[in-house]
């Protein structure tokens, strides 16, 4: 516990030098350790996404991108590599990356214990994956990773006082998986007023959360929840074939993933329902023209993974140099 | 500077403030200012108000009050768009229109504030003003007027409205204004809506555009269309964006799930589908409807367009038989005939345009202050003449247009 877990660490020099964060990190590393290994064996390739481009991500609930003077063009830091993956797929048919992501997230996000403004992420493409694909893969990492922690780091637990028992579910590997429109009748049932037409908000994610003994996914947002990149479901249109994993003990979110759109026409149809600008897309769109492949993937937040399994306060505590939305630090 | 707009009524106004709904005193008899039936502009102008004799709202609020009401007892507050209003009236978008720059932009921002009228901030002041932040000269920029208006308007009044369109997707307007610390005040009182803007009176079908000196457009093309037309300048062609039924559905539902604490409002142009297009956005939730007139607009446009292309706002309110919870309407307002006339046939508010620039570039101080006075008293008379007390007890049949059989 951290006296000052809502406003951040209170220097850099107290924050790198405490014993928490030795072992949150040494955590972090396993999981990550156990993450490169299960992904080797399944085929994955690691590539290295670049940091900056032209175009990045643009859907995230809120937040802005940063810009880069790229001699004179306006470039952005990355939101997430999406679009990068998905090009990355004309190498290989199975690839991940491990990678840092800037968000700068709205202000209300810098107590809600879950925001950074730069965090990172791992981020999984699969080549002709299906949904169902891409979450039964999301699933039986996530359970490596923690049984891989858990079996050996059992001081780094205890050094945090956390009670590893709470793992018996989730290293189980069998994670509940309900759809959007299940979980917001849940919502309203417990008086919750949830948007069907939106993306969970954060005190309903907390509340769902709550109840659960183990992760569990929700799929199948309404379009209109999502950016263009979640590919819309050719037999129910209007709903996206998609999924988050959502932690419990009100954790939330770690993890959000889909089909991917990857047909030309489709593709700009959803980046204008998204209110964004054919135009600036021109190198993925000119790619998708001639053809990528069809895939599913997620992408698994790192410092949020790490602070559910360390059992942390906040997601900065899992992070050597945190940066809280809107504060200034190095 | 305002070429066929009723530019020195308007300037009048401002420096007079209330009394001006009155021809001059010291004219009388010389000057027909405003006295004569001129030719109307069109067909908002030609209709006329006709209050009834028998009034049984009068009758209640004479029991009410227990006296004979009068036109101050007028009420005018309302609800706009999800913002509290001391007045049926909003200040629109003025875009990035020079004449709306610098310190005018700032004045009227502070103004709006003080009266406690929203106030949009139109698409391509940050593409070309700047956000003010890292870049630029601050009083030109999004965030000097944010700033203007946030420190001038009272307590749970008004509220700020920031418009964006295609291309201003690409400078996030949205996200920056969202997560800036300037505008955290208005969010967190409710205060702060962003409006997709489909399109413009001026120009139904065009987008947004600009002329530029040749060389400021040189680092544009990659972004905007660029046209050669007038020799050293050039002019810039925003797309007008492409919209399906579906398309700004998806769009608003995408606002309210981004931008959960702003609310939403959607500016449209006086296309024939209005009507659907109307349901559409009201559907997917957007708090609040604009529809321009094609007497609207402060922008450049090709000259045939205000001339012939668009449907003038009285026939936009007509094919909106059922209006929806919260219509909005700009076109060539600024005075309380084509107001009250607008809210009768179903709008729940008028925007102001080209007045609210001249109003406040006539006093920079209190000119649209005055302006607002003087409108607001017109509309309070023309209100009470009608046996109303409130602007949302007005219907069509306060309103007669010439071949109407009633």
């Amino acid at each position: 516990m951290t006296e000052n877990h809502l406003t951040g660490p209170a220097n850099p020099r107290a924050h790198l030098t405490s014993p928490a964060l030795h072992a949150t990190l040494r955590i972090q590393n396993k999981l990550l350790a156990a993450a490169r290994d299960h992904l080797a064996e399944a085929g994955f390739t690691e590539i290295h996404p670049p940091v900056i481009g032209p175009v990045t991500d643009p859907c995230s609930r809120g937040s802005k991108q940063v810009d880069v003077d790229y001699y004179g063009h306006r470039y952005k830091l990355m939101t997430s590599a999406i679009l990068y993956k998905q090009a990355s797929l004309l190498a290989f048919d199975k690839i991940y990356c491990i990678a840092p992501n800037v968000r700068l997230e709205p202000l209300e996000t810098a107590d809600t214990s879950r925001h950074l403004a730069e965090f990172h992420q791992l981020d999984v493409e699969w080549a002709g994956a299906s949904k169902e694909q891409a979450v039964q893969l999301a699933e039986d990492l996530v359970a490596q990773m923690v049984r891989r922690a858990v079996a050996e780091l059992p001081q780094e637990f205890e050094v945090l006082g956390r009670d590893v028992g709470m793992f018996a579910g989730l290293v189980k590997g069998v994670f509940p998986r309900i759809t959007h429109a299940e979980a917001v009748e849940r919502l309203h049932a417990l008086g919750h007023g949830q948007s069907p037409d939106a993306e969970l908000d954060w005190d309903g994610e907390a509340l769902l959360s709550a109840q659960s003994d183990r992760p569990f996914f929700v799929t199948d947002y309404p379009k209109g929840s999502r950016g263009f990149t979640d590919r819309e479901s050719p037999t129910a249109p209007g709903m996206l074939r998609n999924f988050d994993l959502i932690a419990s003990d009100g954790f939330g979110e770690l993890c959000s993933g889909s089909e991917r759109t990857f047909e030309y026409a489709e593709a700009v149809t959803r980046m204008r329902e998204t209110g964004e600008n054919p135009r600036k897309y021109s190198w993925y769109l000119d790619l998708m023209r001639e053809g990528i492949p069809a895939s599913a993937g997620f992408g698994l937040g790192v410092e949020r993974f790490t602070r559910y399994v360390a059992g942390l306060d906040a997601v900065w505590q899992a992070n050597a140099f945190p940066k809280l939305p809107g504060v200034v630090s190095p | 500077m305002a070429p066929g707009f009723p530019e020195k009524q308007v300037r009048r106004r401002a420096r007079r403030g209330a009394s001006a709904v009155f021809p001059p005193a010291d004219g009388y008899g010389r000057v027909l200012f405003g006295a004569e039936p001129g030719e109307p502009h069109d067909l908002l102008d030609a209709m006329r108000l006709v209050p009834p004799v028998f009034m049984e709202r009068r009758l209640a609020k004479l029991i009410d009050l227990g006296r004979e009401p009068t036109y101050q007892d007028v009420e005018l507050a309302t609800d706009i768009g999800g913002f509290h209003a001391t007045l049926p009236v909003y200040v629109s978008a003025l875009g990035s229109t020079r004449a709306a720059g610098g310190d005018l932009g700032l004045a009227l921002s502070r103004q709006a504030a003080a009266v406690g009228v929203p106030m949009v901030i139109g698409e391509n002041i940050v593409p070309v003003n700047g956000y003010g932040r890292l870049d630029g000269d601050a009083s030109r920029s999004l965030l000097g007027r944010l700033t203007a208006y946030a420190e001038h308007v009272g307590d749970g009044l008004g509220g700020v409205v920031v418009q964006q369109s295609t291309e201003d997707a690409d400078a996030e307007v949205w996200n920056l204004v969202y997560s800036d610390p300037t505008a955290r005040p208005l969010l967190d009182s409710g205060r702060l809506a962003f409006e997709l803007k489909v399109g413009q009176g001026a120009k139904p079908g065009l987008g947004g555009m600009t002329v530029l000196d040749a060389a400021a457009a040189a680092g544009l093309e990659d972004q905007f269309g660029i046209d050669p037309l007038f020799g050293d300048r050039v002019l810039r062609a925003s797309s007008p964006g492409t919209f399906t039924a579906e398309i700004l559905r998806q769009q608003i539902r995408l606002m309210r799930n981004n931008f959960p604490r702003a609310r939403v409002w959607v500016k449209l142009y006086p296309g024939r589908d209005l009507a659907a297009a109307v349901r559409v956005a009201v559907e997917a939730g957007a708090d609040a409807v604009t529809v321009d007139g094609a007497e609207g607009g402060t922008g450049w446009a090709p000259t045939v367009f205000p001339a012939q292309v668009g449907l003038p706002l009285a026939e936009c309110l007509r094919r909106l038989p059922e209006p929806p919870p919260c219509l909005l309407v700009s076109g060539r307002i600024w005075e309380g005939g084509r107001a009250v006339k607008s809210l009768a046939l179903g709008a729940r508010a008028v925007g102001l345009g080209r007045a609210a620039l001249l109003a406040t570039a006539e006093d920079p101080h209190d000119g649209l202050i005055r302006f607002l006075e003087c409108l607001a008293t017109e509309m309070r008379l023309l209100v009470s003449a009608l046996g109303q007390y409130t602007p949302g007890a007005l219907g069509p049949d306060d309103v007669w247009a010439p071949g109407d059989g009633r």
